[in-house]
């Protein structure tokens, strides 16, 4: 097939800009209410049921959504990041999705790389992990990470050896924290994605981070990706939020509440 | 959820009268958990209201600033409030009083009985914003979605404001006001030099020291309404070529510095200003020793009402006061870098770089010198000013470096150290491009980027002491030109 014959790409046109409703009574109005959310809103229906373009953009959003999921992060795109990798307890995605206890924690071997290529002792140990999202760590850690990094040296403060961890949740952060003796612990991983978005981050942030720490002490800023927070305005978001946990020793609820 | 109460004032000086209103805005972090801050303005109430005085005036050139000292500190006092417990508002001194020539020393003299807050010597655009705002018309154009034309009339000018989905599309000014003509026992005492030229053109004859003569003065007031519709594009059913002609020089010389340009049409009308307080009176028709309420019937009488859409202004007397303690002010986005102990900042004039798209960081600085060059042609060297950008939308951090380098070597080359270096974008990237700049010139000078603020070439801005622990700025864009 030439070119030419080529079917459209439906999803090339932004759902925002998808209206698909027959003799709108206010079309004006309509458009701006579509232009106020990505939520699919006003594209009709045939019957009970979606039409033809709106059922199949639903199932390329979620198909999109899936392969964030299942998707590995390339190996080059972890070279190109210029960082080490290590991998959780998590002999592959399957395990990972499978077995979330295995995902915090490392065996033995993994734990010595990291110790053996970090810096001990840093004010601030950030790392990347793909979480549930991995498309995630190519889209926003290079424009992420030097920022934040820029800014906390900035301000003075030490930051540890960046790396990639594989099969990686949140909670590898009360493992990663003590290992390297950082006062504050930053993991960015790959978000759950939804329909709307497919490369959405999150930072997760514990001041004196532990084995036995509560999920009320991380302080999270989410929605890290060019369709939600652009990912250096939330660098430097963060910057100033890791400034403050270390000045005021705490993070999470008890941090929320305390400024 | 972190909220703050503030208190804002606003103050009108107008050609015949003088009021104040006090507001109180909460701003809320609605940005939720997880979500970097969003402040926002969530409520806004007037908490009280002066009285209407007549402006002092010492003569017919000069506002008797003691007076209006007086006034202000009176009214705060019967308000409770403190100058210090301001954290914005406005000033305005209004119409034809702000060209009289002790304007601004009236300004400077109740900034410190007023309070250290963001202040507006405005200019008449401004003004018939603040004005359509007041009066609601920016909401109606929303409700509705059609073009909203809100007709401020006062003493000395009519202030003109187009809306369209609550945005400003146009604004103008005509030298026409319920004042322009004097009486007192039943004398013409005063005749503003333009009315009396009008008057010539119609064959009246009024002069100073004759007898009011109602007739006359309504078949002038009859005119100025006219000159308001036809400037309003509202037309005569029988229209003949020369009217056309004659009218056109009459909306050229009534006007006070521009008049409407946008090709959209009002739809609906709103009027507000002290004549329009005036459209429900009867009775001694030159109560208020001008030709008021002559000029209220006229316009009653007039096209508007005829063949116009007019609806009711949400406040009419009031509406430029309440403008400028409710509107007046902007919150910048919430995520933004300044250097401590920088504010108040005002009248700072706006310098607008092109920054819209990647292939637009290549050039900045050579764009930053060009701007500064022409700038300081025209006004003189070693003046602070802020620029503006828009920014981009998503930018790499490769991409903030550039343009951080860019304009921090540059501006460095043009400006002294006493100069803080001050960016307003409208994209949320003020943080992230505040700390660029700051990993360059370190403290060498002071640093102001905010964000979420349109301005333009042109334009004034004030900035308010950081408010909401110091998430935010208050800042009020002093825009002088609306067309295009």
């Amino acid at each position: 097939m030439s070119t030419a014959e080529c079917l459209r790409d439906i999803m090339e046109t932004d759902i925002m800009d998808y209206m698909h409703v027959d003799h709108p009574y206010n079309e004006k109005e309509l458009w701006k209410m579509k232009h106020a959310t990505p939520a699919r809103i006003g594209i009709g229906h045939c019957g009970p049921r979606y039409t033809t373009e709106a059922e199949l953009r639903f199932l390329a959003s979620h198909a999109a959504a899936n392969d964030a999921v299942y998707n590995e992060v390339p190996k080059e795109t972890v070279r190109k990041l210029g960082v080490f990798e290590v991998q959780t307890k998590c002999a592959d995605k399957n395990e990972m999705l499978l077995r979330p206890d295995w995902g915090r924690v490392f065996l033995p071997d993994a734990q010595k790389k990291i110790s053996e290529n970090c810096i001990h002792h840093p004010q601030v140990q950030i790392y990347f992990g793909d979480g549930l999202c991995s498309p995630s760590i190519e889209a926003n850690i290079p424009d992420l990470f030097p920022t934040i990094k820029m800014g906390l040296e900035d301000k003075g403060i030490t930051v540890g050896t960046p790396f990639f961890v594989r099969y990686c949740r949140v909670n590898t952060a009360r493992t990663i924290g003590p290992l390297l003796d950082a006062k504050v612990t930053c993991v960015l991983i790959g978000e759950r994605p939804g329909l709307l978005t497919s490369e959405s981050m999150s930072a997760y942030i514990a001041y004196n981070a532990r084995p036995d720490m509560l999920e009320s002490e991380y302080t999270v800023v989410s929605n890290i990706s060019r369709h939600g927070i652009p990912p250096v305005e939330a660098a430097a978001h963060i910057v100033d939020l890791i400034a403050q946990i270390l000045e005021k020793k705490k993070s999470g609820v008890e941090f929320s509440n305390a400024s | 959820m972190q909220t703050e109460e503030i208190l804002s004032a606003g103050i009108d000086i107008g050609t015949s009268t003088t009021q104040l209103v006090f507001s109180r805005m909460v701003l809320q972090n609605t940005g939720g958990f997880g979500k970097i801050p969003q402040i926002r303005v969530v409520s806004k109430e007037v908490i009280y209201r002066s009285q209407v005085y007549f402006t002092p005036l010492l003569s017919r050139e000069e506002i008797d600033g003691k007076w209006v000292d007086q006034i202000i500190k009176k009214e705060y006092r019967k308000a409770g409030i403190k100058p210090t417990d301001l954290s914005t508002g406005a000033v305005i001194i209004t119409g034809e009083t702000s060209r009289k020539k002790n304007a601004e020393d009236v300004v400077e003299a109740i900034a410190d009985v007023a309070g250290d807050f963001v202040m507006a010597t405005a200019g008449a655009d401004l003004e018939s914003v603040l004005a359509g705002k007041g009066a609601g018309a920016a909401e109606l154009s929303r409700k509705t979605e059609k073009v909203v034309a809100n007709l401020d009339i006062g003493g000395g000018t009519t202030n003109i404001c187009l809306f369209e989905n609550g945005n400003v599309l146009d604004t103008a000014c005509f030298d026409i006001g319920g004042r322009l003509v004097k009486i007192s026992d039943g004398k013409i005492t005063y005749i503003a030099p333009k009315i009396s030229w009008l008057s010539e053109k119609l064959g009246l004859e009024i002069t100073e020291g004759q007898k009011a003569d109602v007739q006359k003065l309504k078949i002038l007031t009859d005119a100025m309404a006219e000159i308001l519709a036809k400037a309003m594009g509202l037309e005569d059913k029988e229209e003949g070529s020369s009217d056309i002609d004659r009218a056109n020089v009459y909306i050229e010389k009534m006007k006070t510095n521009h008049g409407i340009t946008c090709e959209k049409r009002p739809e609906l009308f709103t009027f507000s200003g002290g004549v329009a307080s005036c459209f429900e009176e009867i009775g001694d028709i030159f109560r208020y020793g001008d030709i008021g309420v002559l000029l209220a019937q006229s316009i009653l009488e007039s096209d508007f009402f005829q063949q116009g859409n007019v609806r009711k202004a949400k406040e009419t007397m009031r509406a430029t006061v309440i403008g400028a303690g409710n509107y007046s002010m902007n919150i910048s986005g919430s995520t933004i870098e300044y250097t401590e102990d920088t504010f108040p900042l005002k009248n700072i004039p706006v310098v607008k770089l092109n920054l819209e798209q990647e292939t637009d960081i290549t050039d900045l600085d050579e764009k930053l010198h060009r701007a500064m060059q022409i700038y300081h042609e025209s006004r003189g060297e070693g003046r602070q000013i802020a620029l503006a950008m828009k920014g981009l939308k998503c930018p790499t951090f490769a991409q903030i470096q550039e343009i951080a380098e860019k304009l921090a070597a540059q501006y460095e080359k043009e400006n002294s150290p006493d100069n803080a270096l001050i960016i307003v974008l409208e994209e949320d990237i003020g943080k992230a491009l505040g700390q660029a700049l700051h990993h360059r010139i370190k403290n060498r000078r002071k640093i102001i980027c905010i964000d979420g603020i349109y301005c333009e070439s042109g334009d004034f801005i004030d900035l308010g002491e950081p408010i909401v622990s110091g998430k935010v700025i208050p800042v009020i864009v002093k825009t002088l030109i609306f067309n295009g």
